[in-house]
């Protein structure tokens, strides 16, 4: 894990102080104790303020697609809007519903955040700023964030509305079939890359993201993956689930105050996490970038810490969705099942199968250029 | 056309549409924004002459307005927004004549169809541009249009609104 | 049309015709669906579109008129009328099977006149709840808010249809139909929703997405602007058309002021002419834009929506700038227009026109051939040309299902004979036809406004008009093409300065009655697409 460069402002020279220091000083349950509340406290916070972050620039982007200016009223350039609008959320009356199942109502929200939560705390942000490093991450992200649809299939049945039940049922069927696009897609990429820990496979493309090393085939399932991911998180144009002109909101028709907020929240933090994933399996996670043999180069590019990398990258998938999301009108649930038993699927296995030949037969770029690599 | 190249032309045709949409919102990512900067933008912004906005009476420096209160205003007004109260005077040569008291204008009910500023025979009233007319109460919606102690003019004069408007 | 009148004393020995404004027919009430069906069986001229329903208090008799004309050529028009001196329990013949769009005329009847009408499906009031007490276009009508207090309860929304039928042995039997079965998934749409485009309510009989059956409940914003009217002076009543339909509210202004200016033999000047036509057109345009961009809304694709309101503002801001107003125009007046137009009128129109051209292209790259958008426009909500006749479509949907009915082209009026224009016909029948049709009327309509822009005349802008109209008695019809569809006025003059009835014909009112026809096995997603590709607007069903 340690780059031969030198990276001053690199958080991990904070961490690993800390971390000495507390051994130093504490016996190793104590000191570990601390770590796992501070790292859980760092965890929510950055979960909370990310959110924040990204329903500004989500709404700002928009504004400029739609010749508009978007917030600009809160703090200079509308800097505050998403803090005053979260207090708005917390301010909310929590409307009861008549006749709903009270219980799952209620525990419907938590389910959908606690799920993106599980996935977030795996997140590589940056060097050193890993939570868990599983040696199944690849296998683990895709389990627990599949159980966020617990959350919208409880929603819907407990609200006592039928908006909300139609658009639950919708988000049922459109995740089961997208997460088998988005596992396959992943898995083609474990093919490439022989492991399903994040921090071996980012490190695996240091001179060479598997994007391009696996070119044609690792192409095909980047923007596969793209797009499921997109439709798992219910963002347009694959928000049937929400389906604001038809089911008014969806499965979160009857929610309020915090608890929509909880929805709200884990939709954006979805988005975040889809985008991270990506970056990660595809785009070099956290690496800088490098080139074979150009110290110098490598240099420079080390000197911008390894988070900025990554949230950089992010950033820029986050922004391809947004342009996808607000340049199509929306899927039919048809032509939603369609795209994806007719076209991702087929289309994914050949996939898998043409990795399989690539990396067994040596045609991946790190395979054909050695030297280079 | 077989069932496999119908397959991927329509893929492919499928992704160049949606592509050239794209390309249409990243150009206007960069257009320039139409959002009116209201009240930031309340000196440059331009409200058309003829925007009707709000019923006004116009008085002359010497405080004196045309409406000879005949009602007609208020007769021709679909939804009886105008109450033109008057009062009888004596004038100095013993002959008694209507004036006018107070002339009451209803916001709130007003559907500024236009129709009292045409059919006023005096040309004693019409519509301004001034359109900021929010207020938090009902009551302040009724509008008394001719000023406190105002009088009518006389004929001879210049008419108050210029002809063409 | 001597044919015609053979046709219908051959039919009906007793008719009465009359040549007034229309040739008119008074039969009764017995004969008229007889003589209805020969009409419309008529091989060589069928007349097969019901453009009017009226019903009417004539004093002793309440009674209903009937505007027929023929889908081959709407100027080919005959009045049928009907009418039963039992006001207590008055009952007519219903000519639902004929015409489709009867059915909701018919019921509105009821609710307003309380006429009932034989072998009706479904003979619930339209607009008014069940329980309003009196009829209220009737001249006896007791409007004490009293006997109709303001609730604040929610009513229930009857379910069980009363209906009177005629067996075969010419019995009359009242019986009762469900509307739904006891099982069925209902959901409301409406009347609070985002892609209803008013205060519509559908009730939705779903299996699974898909819609099984549809029950349209409207009148929850009913102003009753036709009983208002009577009570009214004519310049009175020009303010309310505005509130019909808002988007053409200039086309349906000058609709209303025709009917006036022809009764009371006006000359309307040259100029005023110009500059009516150039706004209608232009209202036409803005009423397409804001079609446009709310039917990408209802698809999901927020994004078009605001470019569509984008270009329309401009329109707005011409408006704005001639006559004062941006939705509520208030530009017709009887005899002319209120206002001249403005000194850069012309350059901003030019201006407009090719800017709005090269915009035209971008919604083409933008949304004509998304393959998502075509897959929820193609082959979805199909509307035979039949099925437009029966229910009366018009509009852009009408010639989205092959029906040439631009009254423009049938029944020139102002200026439209004088311009070259051509009528948009698709024959599909799908939302993409009404879709495409909307985008190439626009085109229609610049090039209208470019023959016209350069040519305006020098000269009045209002004739002299008395100050207070009283038109002679007698009956006055007017159709115009508003941007919706065909739009109407029927005034009923007995010699007074207000009218004795006044009835509007609403193209929405057509377009929502064929929902529940071309909506049936749809997806409940491509209910709202195919309600946008309808484009209705409901303060003008709502009247």
């Amino acid at each position: 894990m340690v780059l031969n460069y030198s990276q001053p402002l690199e958080i991990s020279n904070l961490t690993s102080w800390l971390d000495s220091t507390l051994r130093g000083n504490l016996s190793e349950f104590w000191a570990l104790l601390i770590e796992f509340v501070l790292v859980a406290v760092v965890l929510l916070t950055a979960y909370a303020v990310i959110a924040l972050i990204l329903i500004y620039a989500e709404r700002k982007i928009t504004a400029f697609f739609q010749a508009r200016y978007g917030p600009n009223r809160v703090g200079k350039w509308g800097l505050l809007q998403s803090v005053a609008d979260m207090v708005k959320i917390l301010l909310k009356e929590i409307v009861r519903i008549n006749r709903s199942d009270r219980f799952l109502f209620f525990a419907a929200p938590f389910f959908m955040i606690i799920a993106s939560m599980l996935t977030f705390g795996a997140i590589a942000f940056g060097k050193g700023l890993h939570a868990i490093d599983f040696n199944i991450g690849v296998l683990y992200v895709t389990a627990v964030s599949s159980l966020g649809i617990i959350g919208v299939l409880l929603a819907g049945w407990s609200s006592n509305n039928k908006y909300s039940m139609i658009g639950a049922m919708r988000s049922g069927a459109q995740f089961v079939s997208y997460e088998l696009s988005a596992g396959f897609a992943l898995m083609t990429i474990v093919v490439l890359a022989g492991t399903m820990q994040f921090s071996t496979m980012i490190e695996g493309q240091r001179y060479c993201w598997n994007i391009f090393n696996g070119h044609i085939s690792s192409i095909i399932a980047f923007v596969i993956y793209l797009i499921s991911g997109h439709a798992e998180t219910n963002r347009g144009p694959f928000d049937l689930p929400e389906a604001e002109s038809e089911l008014t909101a969806g499965y979160h028709t009857e929610y309020s105050g915090l608890q929509f907020g909880f929805y709200y929240l884990a939709e954006y933090l979805n988005m975040f996490i889809i985008a991270s994933i990506a970056t990660t399996v595809f785009l070099g996670g956290y690496m800088p970038i490098q080139v074979h043999g150009w110290d110098g180069f490598n240099q420079i590019m080390a000197y911008i810490p390894t988070y900025v990398w990554f949230f950089g990258k992010t950033a820029v998938l986050i922004f391809l969705s947004l342009w996808v999301r607000w340049s199509f009108p929306r899927l039919r649930i048809d032509q939603l099942l369609n795209l994806e038993w007719k076209y991702l699927l087929p289309i994914n296995l050949v996939n898998l199968l043409l990795m399989v030949i690539l990396v067994l037969t040596g045609f991946t770029l790190t395979g054909l250029f050695p030297g280079l690599f | 056309m077989s069932s496999v190249s119908q397959y991927f032309s329509g893929l492919f045709t499928g992704i160049k549409s949606l592509m050239l949409g794209m390309s249409v919102t990243w150009k206007e990512l960069w257009t320039k924004k139409v959002t009116q900067q209201y009240p930031e933008n309340r000196g440059t912004l331009v409200i058309s002459d003829r925007f009707r906005a709000e019923l006004t009476m116009p008085h002359d420096e010497n405080n004196e307005h045309a409406c000879t209160a005949c009602g007609i205003c208020q007769m021709n007004c679909p939804n009886g927004t105008i109450t033109v109260n008057s009062k009888m005077i004596e004038t100095e040569d013993g002959k008694k004549k209507k004036i006018l008291d107070t002339y009451q204008w209803d916001l709130g009910m007003c559907t500024f169809c236009n129709l009292c500023v045409l059919t006023c025979p005096s040309d004693a009233i019409k519509f301004e541009n001034t359109f900021e007319n929010a207020v938090f109460t009902r009551s302040k919606l009724m509008q008394q249009l001719n000023h406190e102690g105002s009088k009518l003019r006389e004929k001879k004069k210049e008419p108050l609104i210029p002809k063409g408007e | 049309m001597e044919n015609i009148k053979k046709l219908i004393l051959n039919t009906v020995k007793e008719a009465v015709i009359e040549e007034k404004q229309k040739l008119t027919v008074t039969v009764a009430y017995d004969k008229l669906h007889q003589l209805a069906k020969a009409l419309y069986d008529n091989v060589e001229l069928p007349f097969d579109v019901l453009v009017y329903l009226i019903g009417m208090d004539r004093g002793e008799e309440l009674g209903v008129n009937y505007l027929l004309c023929s889908s081959k050529d709407l100027s080919k028009e005959i009045v049928l009328k009907t009418g039963t001196a039992d006001r207590e329990n008055p009952l007519l013949y219903s000519v639902t099977d004929l015409y489709e769009t009867a059915h909701y005329n018919e019921r509105e009847v009821f609710a307003l006149l309380g006429i009932r009408f034989i072998n009706n499906p479904d003979m619930r009031k339209f607009f008014l709840n069940a329980d309003w007490v009196g009829y209220p276009l009737r001249k006896d009508y007791d409007p004490n808010p009293e006997l109709n207090p303001v609730s604040i309860e929610s009513k229930e929304i009857v379910d069980i249809a009363p209906r009177v039928m005629e067996t075969a042995d010419g019995k009359l039997v009242e019986d009762t139909v469900n509307i739904f079965g006891d099982d069925d998934y209902i959901i409301n749409i409406g009347p609070q929703h985002p892609s209803t485009h008013g205060v519509m309510h559908f009730r939705t009989a779903l299996d699974g997405e898909i819609v099984k059956k549809i029950d349209v409940h409207s009148g929850y914003i009913h102003r009753g602007i036709e009983k208002l009217s009577e009570s009214l002076t004519y310049p009175q009543i020009l303010h309310f058309t505005d509130r019909l339909d808002y988007l053409s509210a200039n086309i349906n202004r000058h609709g209303l002021c025709m009917a006036v200016e022809k009764a009371a033999e006006i000359e309307v000047p040259e100029r005023a002419q110009y500059i009516r036509v150039i706004m209608d057109e232009l209202t036409r345009i803005d009423s397409h834009l804001l079609a446009w961009s709310a039917m990408t809304n209802d698809l999901g694709a927020t994004t078009a929506f605001i470019y569509g309101m984008r270009e329309r503002e401009i329109i707005l801001d011409i408006f704005d700038k001639t006559c004062g107003g941006r939705l509520i125009i208030n530009q017709n007046v009887i005899g002319g227009v209120m206002f001249d137009i403005y000194s850069e009128f012309q350059k901003d129109v030019k201006a407009f026109i090719p800017y709005m051209r090269e915009k035209l292209k971008e919604y083409d790259r933008f949304f004509s051939h998304n393959v998502i958008a075509l897959g929820r426009m193609i082959h979805i909500g199909k509307m035979s040309k039949e099925a437009a006749i029966s229910y009366a479509v018009t509009g852009p949907a009408g010639r989205g299902s092959g029906w040439s009915c631009d009254i423009r082209k049938h029944i020139p009026y102002s200026l439209y004979n004088k311009v070259e224009f051509k009528e948009i016909i698709r024959t599909e029948g799908d939302s993409y036809a009404r879709y495409l049709n909307r985008l190439d009327e626009i085109e229609e309509s610049l090039h209208i406004i470019e023959q016209l822009i350069d040519n305006i005349p020098d000269g009045d802008v209002c004739a002299k008009v008395k100050p207070i109209i009283r038109l002679p008695e007698g009956e006055y019809y007017q159709r115009v093409e508003a941007a919706k569809g065909e739009f109407g006025v029927y005034i009923e003059s007995r010699g007074e300065k207000n009218p004795y009835r006044l009835k509007f014909r609403s193209p929405s009112m057509a377009l929502v009655s064929a929902m529940p026809l071309i909506c049936k096995g749809e997806k409940i997603s491509d209910f709202i697409g195919i309600g946008g590709s309808m484009d209705y607007v409901i303060p003008d069903i709502d009247r």
